[in-house]
Order: structure tokens, then C-alpha cells, then sequence
């Protein structure tokens, strides 16, 4: 009997082409699309996975509390963790980190950037590191000892073994390769290509030992049967016992959740990333659904066909429930060749979706649970699309059906809904990428406070700093260069803040985080910024050393003294006198306002040079004498800059993502839609070529039957419009949410969305219905 | 075989009850070869329809074998049908993407045959009304006289006791037609398949052994041969 079906199903779909072409490729195109959603999804919820011990392996993250609000933050007190181990029972294992940095490693001519961090060697049994070389227990034995990831050993030695051999590290220090550990998966947190004993770093910085200063991040293993609430009850109030009078709490967060639920509020996980996902599933299996649709639309249309086939297997003593296992028998065939043409789909498009999505994800058939879900999602998509076309079909009366070939009313309606459906659905997702576009842009072309174009960075390595006055001159000498400034940080970001300022007049409640950062005379000039009252940097700093300029909204945080020529106290009560105020611009965060923020006329201890070059020249010949210059100045040290506004650009990933996804989620589901819609027009038409024949002898146009068989479509995109707008001006009112720096929703969104599904859905219909205005009427009425 | 006593079929419009048939009575003993005549709308089809089970009576009762059919439900009435009855269509209605061997197998399909006796029984068949050499071919292939051939030994695989056949050769020329009349005598006298067919013509109702004329719903009259 299936094989019976199965023959039936295969000459069926050969013998109507076009029919079985808009199906299948509605159905691929559908799967192939969820399809990357879910791997994109499976990544992210398996990232870190390879950790074995990430159900015990936490961080220590810090609650700090800046004018009645809460903040959090991953850095914590370098004594912090040999403290931690002896009074708390309940923890296996501790280590640090300090953070993560880009240190230049060097074998002979050969110097290379590598991303890694100082850590205590209980990192290695925390995150189970596998070693290809090295003796795991030894390889900090040795303060000068480093270990490397294959990739950089193999960068660096080729295939030669690593281990034993030395590497310079910011040309100053002989490291020695104590081991060589396998290169961690990108879906995971820990992305070090090294690691060297934080021992160092406690040797180099005085804070390293104090309580006061936040700079290690604390990783935590506990015993498995440890009790989290309880040791989070320890950790909560433990900095005080250590440091009386900070209000500042800790708390265990879980290696389950730092890629998903890394978003905190007033102290409190508050989503992250998992909303992302959510949303990405649901998109997901909106699609799948929206292609399932047109399955039943195309099948249910197409009935007519198939209700003389109904008729006589009715007579010929088929039951329903044979009837309705055939139907969908049929489209579990039909839904596993659009599997299998998926999975080409997906084989040729991943490239580029991991391209947008930044991953690198992939697909194996032979995996278990690609080959299970392939399987799953066949059989399901066939079931779904399957099973109304299947009731409906089957329930024909032979009767009618044989002998006037004409079909009950009801599925008509139906369908319609179903159109409704889909095109809702679309329009929700186009509105929905216009205004995350325009939220993007409107962010974008923000005034910053600063010039971000022509604008590169280099992070200064070795003693660049000490004679920065030569360098700057011999770069102004250059003639491409238009000016130059040493800061802590790049304009955009600055992570040094306190609350530790104080000044006359500042309440006891009022203790707002501060941020500060050290620059070099040119700073506020090279960035473009603009005064808004006193004056610049003088450039000889040692005159200055006295000065700090603010920006405004420290001025208006200081109150009286928040004018040129008040004073401020840091926290040795040492005096600053405000040379001039800043106009507020923008860093961290572009969504919000700018936070209080003080400028120091000090380079020590900075090492991000920006450079703007001028914007009349030649951009690949002003790199080149730029790196002529660095050469000459730091002839150890590669050139690498970077562009401040590609910086700009990566922080808007997430947003821009969305949007692209939106965008590109958006294309398909019209597309499905309208492979959808052109189905049913030519079904309309098909149906209604007699009384388009009529209507042409008595006198009609073909502009008019056009129109006549358009007309019904348009009104259903019409409804959809309507269910479609408010869902759609609700959920994304709520996203915008999301950011101090809005646009507001604009009504011409929607106005445009409509219009454009209303002429996508017109462009579509209108084909067949022209198609079915311009055939002869003496055909379609000779058949009657 | 079958007997039908005060059936009336009739459609509701607007409050009017429209009769297709009315108060209608008819025996029809097994062995019989009965040809239904009468213009159209006169219920010929209805009539046809309703002694085969595919479709219901508004009054009346119908007997089937034995079987109180207007007491069966849905289930048991088209086990009934199944076992006792074959269909033979004006326009074949054979499914056009099966092939000829496929369509004659199906009803067995549909009635639970095994894979090597549906074999035996299709082939048995093809070789009965001599179409062995056209069983791959599909319906499109076919002429029409051809089809219905194929229709009929359809609606014969499964061995039914009673025939049914609506205007059988009313899309054919008369030549294919006095072939399907005489296969259809030689089934009614050789295997004792007792049949019932409508038809418009004189001459192919002269193949029955009784033939019985309608009009408006009722018979007119009815005339044993």
C-alpha cells in the first residue's frame, strides 16, 4: 500500500511541474532557513560545553553600588582568591585572571599580537586543559614560563615541538614554552591563545595586593555538593570584613550562564543573549510555519484536481483514515525531498550565513543529532503541512465530486486565513527591520562629541611613551598626520572609574561612578571635541600637571563647583583646578547620555595612540609614513592600527545583526508568501475562467478582469495590515525600550511596510491575472 | 438481493422540499441484469447511487443481502459495500497517474489482499478481458473504449455479487459500445454477476433482462424481456 502511495505521490508531483517546483521550494526554502537558526541556536546553547566541570566552575562578580543604583562588575581584588580558599570550605579550586591582554610575542624577526591573560595555574584542572605537550602539573613552575595553543605554536615553530623553547614577550622578558594545550572551540568564553603565571602581574602591581583596587577576575570551582545559595551568603558581604566601609557585594555566576544571562540589572541577572535566542527560535519556527502554510494553501487549491482521484478510491472502498495516512504520506514524501534539498541549501548558503553571524557553525549528516533532527524536522514539517490538506481531501463526497466536479465550500476561507496569516507575519518582519535599521542609523549619526572618521589607533608597546614629544613631532612632520594624542584608552571606551572624588558641596548621599583617564595635551584637540567653557591642555603638561578638564555632565554632577576654576579632591585629597569643561561626548555605552568623566594631563601609564590623519590625503600612502615613523620609534614592534570607526562599528554587532537577520528572515517569509500567493491566484484563475470568459464577450477589458481577479488579494493583504501594525508597533516599542537613545515610531513605517507588501502581493497576483484576462474565451467556454 | 421500499430523496430549497425520488419501491432478485431508463433528472443516477450505499435515502428502507442497510452505520455499510458491490463510471474516473495494472489493483489495496494474491487476481484479469499487453500503460494512453474496459475489470477485481454501472457507454461510439454490452451479458449469464446499469439507450437497455423506466422521481413503468 505505501508503495502504492509512494508511486502515486512521485508521478503526481512529476506530472505538475510547476505545482510540485512552488511546493517543494517553499517547503526547502522554509527548512533550509529554520534550519540555520537552529544551528545558529545549538551554538549558543552549547557554548562552553566543553567545559566538563561547568556545572561547579563560577566567576565572582561584584555588585557596586554608585548613587542608590547597583552596578556590576567582573573585575575583583587580586588578594581576593588565597583569601576565599582558606575561609570558604565549600570551594575546590580558585584561580585568576587578569583579564585578558594583547601582549607582542617575538622569535627572531618574527612578532606577533596574541590574545591571552597572566593566570594562577588552577586554571588548568578548573577548565580540564588539554595538553598536547608539556607536564600539566610543572608549567608554572617557572616565573618567565608561558603556555600556548596549537595554532600559536605552530605560528610560531611550525611543526617542530614548542615545548623548551623561548619567546620574547613585549621584547623585554625571555619567556620559556612549558606546554602546548589544544585551541579552545569558538563557542566558548575562554578564547586565550596563552597563559602565563599571573605571578608576574602581582609582581609588576603594587594593587595586585590591595583590597581597595578591582583588577583580577576570580574564577571559582566548587565541591559538587556544595550549596550555592549558601556560599553566595558568605561571598555577599565578605569584601566588607576585608575592606570596612565598601558597600560592595559579591556573588557566584554560573559558567551556564555567562553566554545567555550576562545581562544584569540593579544587581539582578536580567536576560542577555537568551533573548536573542528566544526570539531567533521563534523566528525560526515562524518560517517553518509560514512555509507549512503554503503547503496547505497550494494542496488545499490544487484539491479540485485531486477530487475526481478522492471520488474513486472512495468508491473503490477506501476508507477515510486510508485516505487521510495517504495525504499525508504524501507530504512526509514531499516535506523529506525539500529536507534533502534543505540540506544543499544549507550546505552552499552556511558560508555566508556564518560570515553574518560570525560563528563557525557547520552541519553533518552524519552526526546524531543533525541526522535526528533532519529526521525530526522531515517528518514533523510533513505532518503540519500534511494534515488539513489530508482532512480536507479526505473528506469529499464521492457523489459530488464524480459527477459535478465541483467542491464544498468552506476551504475557501480557509485559505484566506491562512494568506492572512503569512502576510501579517511579513509585514510584522518588515516593519520590524526598518526600524531597527533606523534605530541603528539613528545611533549611528549621532553627534558623539568627537570626529570618528580618519581616525586610527595603535596600542603603544614598549617605551613609545617615554619620548612621545619626538614621535609626536616626527609624525606632524609627516604631513599626512593632522594631529596625534596619547590616552588610557580609545575615545570610545573608558574603563578607570571610582567614586572616590570629592569636591565642596558634595552631598554624603551623592556617590555617582566617576570615570577618569590620562591624556596627553593633544587629546581633546586630536578627537575634534569642543570646549564649552575655559580652556584646552597647555601642551607642556608639567605646567598643567594641576589641571583636569571635565565634561559637562560632571559639572552639572559637581553643582557650584562645576565651573572653571573650581576644585576637585581625588582620593588623597590632593587638589585639581578645573582648566575647562568639555562638551559631553559620548563612550561605553551610545544607547545612553555620557556619564560624569574627568581628563588628566598625564600620559604615564597610557599607551593608546590615536593618530588623525588629514583628509585631503591619500589614506594608503599617509598609512605608510605613519608606519615609517612607529618603525623608526618602535622598530621591535609591528604596525598594527586600527580604525576608530570600525571600532564604532563592532559595537553595534548585536543591533546590527538583528537587523541584518530581520532583514534577511524578512526577504524569505514574503518570498514563501508569495510562492504561496502565486499558486492561488493561478488556482482563483483557473477556477474562474468561465466567468472571465463571460465577462469578455459581453464587453470586459483586461485591465478590468485584472483588477476584478487582484482585487480579493488585495484586500486580504489589506487585513493583514491591520492584525499586523499593532503586534508589530507593540513589540518593537518594547525593544526600543531597550535604549535611553531612541527614535520614536513613526506611523510612515508602517504606511511603507503596508505598501510594499500591498505591491509585492499586487506584482505577484497580478501575473496570473493577467495572464487568465488575456486567454481566449472561446477556449475556457467550449469546455462547459 | 435487494430490495427498496418508499424511498424518497429529496433536497430542502427554501423551505420546499424538491424530490429527486418519490416513494419509490423496487426488488431486485441476485442474477439479474437490470437496465434503468428515463430522461435526465428523472433520479436515474440518485437511484443508482443510493442501491449502491454511496449515498443515503431522505425516507425509506433499504435492504441489502439481508441487511437492513438504513440501520447500519457508516462503518458496516461500507464493509458491505465493499464486499458485494463494483462501480462502472460514464467517464471511467480511472486515476491518471497510476497505470492500468495499478488501478485495477487498488480496491484490492483497499480491501486488504495480500501482495501475491492481488498478483494472481490482477493478472487473472488482464488475461480474462485480454489487456495483458496494455497493463503499464497510463489512462492517457488508452482509448476510451479501452478505459472502460479497464473501469470494469476495476469494479470486477474484487469479485463483487453486484454490478453497477452509470451510462457505461455513454462516452463511447457504438461499436466500443455493443462490446461493453456484450461483456456485459457474457458477466450476467457465465458468472452470474448481477447488474444494474442506466442508460439512455434503447438498444443497450435490450442487453437486461428487465428494464425499468422513471420519471419525476418514480417508476413509470417496468418491463421484463
Amino acid at each position: 500500500m505505501i508503495g502504492n502511495y509512494f508511486k502515486t505521490t512521485l508521478r503526481s508531483l512529476l506530472k505538475n511541474r510547476a505545482y510540485s517546483f512552488l511546493n517543494i521550494a517553499g517547503l526547502a526554502t522554509g527548512i533550509a532557513c529554520a534550519s540555520l537558526i537552529f544551528l545558529w541556536v545549538q551554538d549558543e546553547l552549547t557554548f562552553n560545553h566543553n567545559f566538563e566541570k561547568r556545572n561547579n566552575l563560577y566567576t565572582i562578580y561584584e555588585n557596586q553600588t554608585y548613587d542608590g543604583k547597583m552596578s556590576t562588575f567582573i573585575a575583583t581584588p587580586g588578594p581576593m582568591a588565597k583569601a576565599l580558599k582558606m575561609e570558604i570550605p565549600e570551594i575546590k579550586a580558585i584561580a585568576r585572571t587578569a583579564g585578558s591582554d594583547q601582549l607582542l610575542f617575538s622569535l627572531d624577526e618574527k612578532a606577533i599580537t596574541e590574545d591571552g591573560s597572566y593566570a594562577d595555574p588552577e586554571i588548568f584542572s578548573m577548565l580540564k586543559l588539554s595538553f598536547i605537550n608539556g607536564d600539566i602539573s610543572n608549567v608554572f613552575k617557572e616565573l618567565h614560563s608561558v603556555v600556548i595553543n596549537a595554532t600559536m605554536a605552530k605560528k610560531f615553530f611550525g611543526t617542530a615541538d614548542a615545548v623548551g623553547k623561548t619567546l620574547k614577550i613585549n621584547n623585554e622578558q625571555e619567556y620559556t614554552v612549558t606546554g602546548v594545550f589544544n585551541d579552545l572551540p569558538k563557542n566558548s568564553t575562554f578564547q586565550f591563545q596563552w597563559l602565563a603565571p599571573i605571578a608576574n602581574i602581582d609582581h609588576k602591581f603594587p594593587w595586585m595586593q590591595e583590597w581597595g583596587a578591582n583588577w583580577a577576575h576570580t574564577y571559582v570551582e566548587l565541591i559538587p555538593s556544595a550549596n550555592v545559595t549558601g556560599v553566595n551568603k558568605k561571598l555577599q558581604h565578605y569584601l566588607t570584613s576585608k575592606n570596612s566601609g565598601t558597600k560592595t557585594e559579591c556573588f557566584l555566576f554560573g559558567m551556564n550562564d555567562w553566554n545567555l544571562h550576562n545581562n544584569f540589572t540593579n544587581g539582578k541577572m536580567d536576560g542577555g543573549r537568551i533573548e536573542y535566542v528566544r526570539l531567533f527560535s521563534i523566528i525560526g519556527f515562524i518560517i517553518l510555519i509560514i512555509a507549512c502554510i503554503n503547503f496547505m494553501n497550494l494542496s488545499t487549491a490544487r484539491s479540485e484536481k485531486r477530487a475526481k482521484e478522492v471520488g474513486v478510491r472512495k468508491v473503490m472502498g477506501a476508507g477515510k483514515g486510508k485516505l487521510i495516512a495517504q495525504f499525508i504520506g504524501e507530504a512526509i514524501v514531499m516535506s523529506f525531498i525539500a529536507v534533502f534539498i534543505a540540506v544543499g541549501f544549507i550546505y552552499i548558503t552556511l558560508p555566508a550565513f556564518n560570515n553574518l553571524v560570525q560563528k563557525e557553525l557547520f552541519i553533518d549528516v552524519f552526526e546524531p543529532v543533525h541526522l535526528i533532527y533532519l529526521l525530526l524536522i522531515g517528518a514533523v514539517t510533513g505532518l503540519l503541512a500534511g494534515s488539513y490538506p489530508a482532512f480536507y481531501l479526505s473528506s469529499f463526497n464521492p457523489i459530488t465530486v464524480l459527477k459535478s466536479m465541483k467542491l464544498p465550500a468552506g476551504a475557501g476561507f480557509i485559505r484566506e486565513g491562512l494568506v492572512v496569516i503569512q502576510f501579517s507575519i511579513s509585514i510584522i518582519l518588515i516593519v520590524s527591520t526598518i526600524i531597527i535599521y533606523q534605530q541603528i542609523q539613528h545611533v549611528k549619526n549621532r553627534d558623539l562629541g568627537y570626529n570618528k572618521s580618519n581616525l586610527i589607533y595603535v596600542t603603544t608597546q614598549g617605551k613609545l611613551t617615554d619620548h612621545f614629544e619626538n614621535v609626536y613631532q616626527q609624525l606632524k612632520q609627516s604631513r599626512v598626520v593632522e594631529n596625534a594624542s596619547l590616552s588610557d584608552f580609545p575615545v570610545i571606551q573608558v574603563w578607570k572609574n571610582t567614586d572616590n572624588y570629592s569636591w565642596t558641596g558634595k552631598a554624603p548621599t551623592q556617590n555617582p561612578l566617576i570615570s577618569f583617564e590620562n591624556v596627553s595635551p593633544q587629546f581633546v584637540r586630536t578627537m575634534g571635541m569642543k570646549l564649552a567653557s575655559g580652556r584646552d591642555f597647555y601642551t607642556n603638561s608639567t605646567l598643567d600637571s594641576n589641571s583636569v578638564i571635565i565634561n559637562e555632565a560632571m559639572a552639572k554632577q559637581m553643582g557650584k563647583q562645576g565651573r572653571v576654576g573650581g576644585i576637585i579632591r581625588d582620593v588623597g585629597k590632593k587638589e585639581f583646578e578645573i582648566a575647562g569643561i568639555v562638551k559631553d561626548f559620548l563612550y561605553n555605552d551610545m544607547y545612553a547620555v555620557s556619564t560624569p568623566l574627568v581628563l588628566y594631563n598625564k600620559i604615564i601609564g597610557t599607551n593608546v595612540l590615536s593618530i588623525r590623519i588629514k583628509s585631503n590625503v591619500n589614506l594608503s600612502e599617509a598609512l605608510a609614513k605613519i608606519g615609517a615613523v612607529m618603525k623608526v620609534n618602535n622598530p621591535a614592534y609591528p604596525f598594527e592600527y586600527k580604525f576608530m570607526d570600525d571600532d564604532f562599528d563592532r559595537l553595534f554587532k548585536t543591533e546590527a545583526l538583528t537587523g541584518k537577520l530581520a532583514g534577511v528572515f524578512a526577504s524569505l517569509a514574503i518570498l514563501i508568501s508569495c510562492l504561496g500567493l502565486f499558486g492561488l491566484a493561478a488556482y482563483t484563475a483557473e477556477r474562474r475562467i468561465k466567468e472571465i470568459g463571460i465577462r469578455k464577450v459581453l464587453g470586459a477589458s483586461v485591465a478590468g478582469l485584472t483588477g476584478l481577479l487582484s482585487k480579493d488579494f488585495l484586500k486580504l493583504v489589506g487585513i493583514s495590515c491591520l492584525i499586523a501594525f499593532p503586534i508589530a508597533w507593540w513589540a518593537l516599542s518594547k525593544w526600543l525600550q531597550n535604549y535611553q537613545y531612541r527614535i520614536t515610531v513613526n506611523w510612515m513605517v508602517f504606511a511603507a511596510a503596508g505598501i510594499l507588501a500591498m505591491l509585492i502581493a499586487l506584482a505577484t497576483v497580478s501575473f496570473q491575472a493577467i495572464k487568465a484576462a488575456l486567454s481566449n474565451p472561446v477556449n475556457s467556454l467550449r469546455n462547459e | 438481493m435487494l430490495s427498496l421500499q418508499h424511498i424518497s430523496k429529496y433536497y430542502q430549497v427554501s423551505g420546499l422540499k424538491n424530490f429527486v425520488l418519490n416513494d419509490l419501491s423496487l426488488e431486485i432478485d441476485e442474477g439479474e441484469f437490470v437496465s434503468i431508463m428515463g430522461p435526465s433528472g428523472s433520479g436515474k443516477s440518485s437511484l443508482l447511487n443510493i442501491i449502491g450505499m454511496l449515498d443515503e435515502p431522505s425516507e425509506g428502507y433499504h435492504y441489502f443481502a439481508g441487511q437492513a442497510v438504513h440501520q447500519l452505520k457508516e462503518k458496516q455499510r461500507s464493509a458491505l459495500y465493499k464486499q458485494y458491490v463494483g462501480f462502472v463510471f460514464q467517464a471511467y474516473h480511472l486515476i491518471d497517474e497510476l497505470t492500468v495494472y495499478e488501478n485495477i489493483e487498488t480496491p484490492l489495496i483497499y480491501q486488504d489482499f495480500k501482495g501475491s494474491e492481488r498478483k494472481a487476481m490482477v493478472a487473472d484479469i488482464l488475461d480474462r478481458f485480454n489487456i495483458v499487453g496494455k497493463k503499464d500503460l497510463f489512462p492517457a494512453q488508452l482509448s476510451g473504449g479501452q478505459q472502460q474496459l479497464v473501469g470494469i475489470a476495476r469494479a470486477l477485481i474484487a469479485k463483487p455479487k453486484l454490478l453497477l454501472a452509470d451510462e457505461p457507454t455513454g462516452n463511447l461510439n457504438s461499436k466500443q459500445g455493443e462490446e461493453i454490452m456484450e461483456l456485459f451479458r457474457k458477466l450476467n449469464k457465465e458468472d452470474g454477476v448481477t447488474i444494474i446499469q442506466v442508460t439512455h439507450s434503447e438498444k443497450n437497455a435490450e442487453y437486461g433482462s428487465r428494464i425499468i423506466n422513471l420519471l419525476d422521481g418514480k417508476i413509470e413503468s417496468s418491463k421484463q424481456l
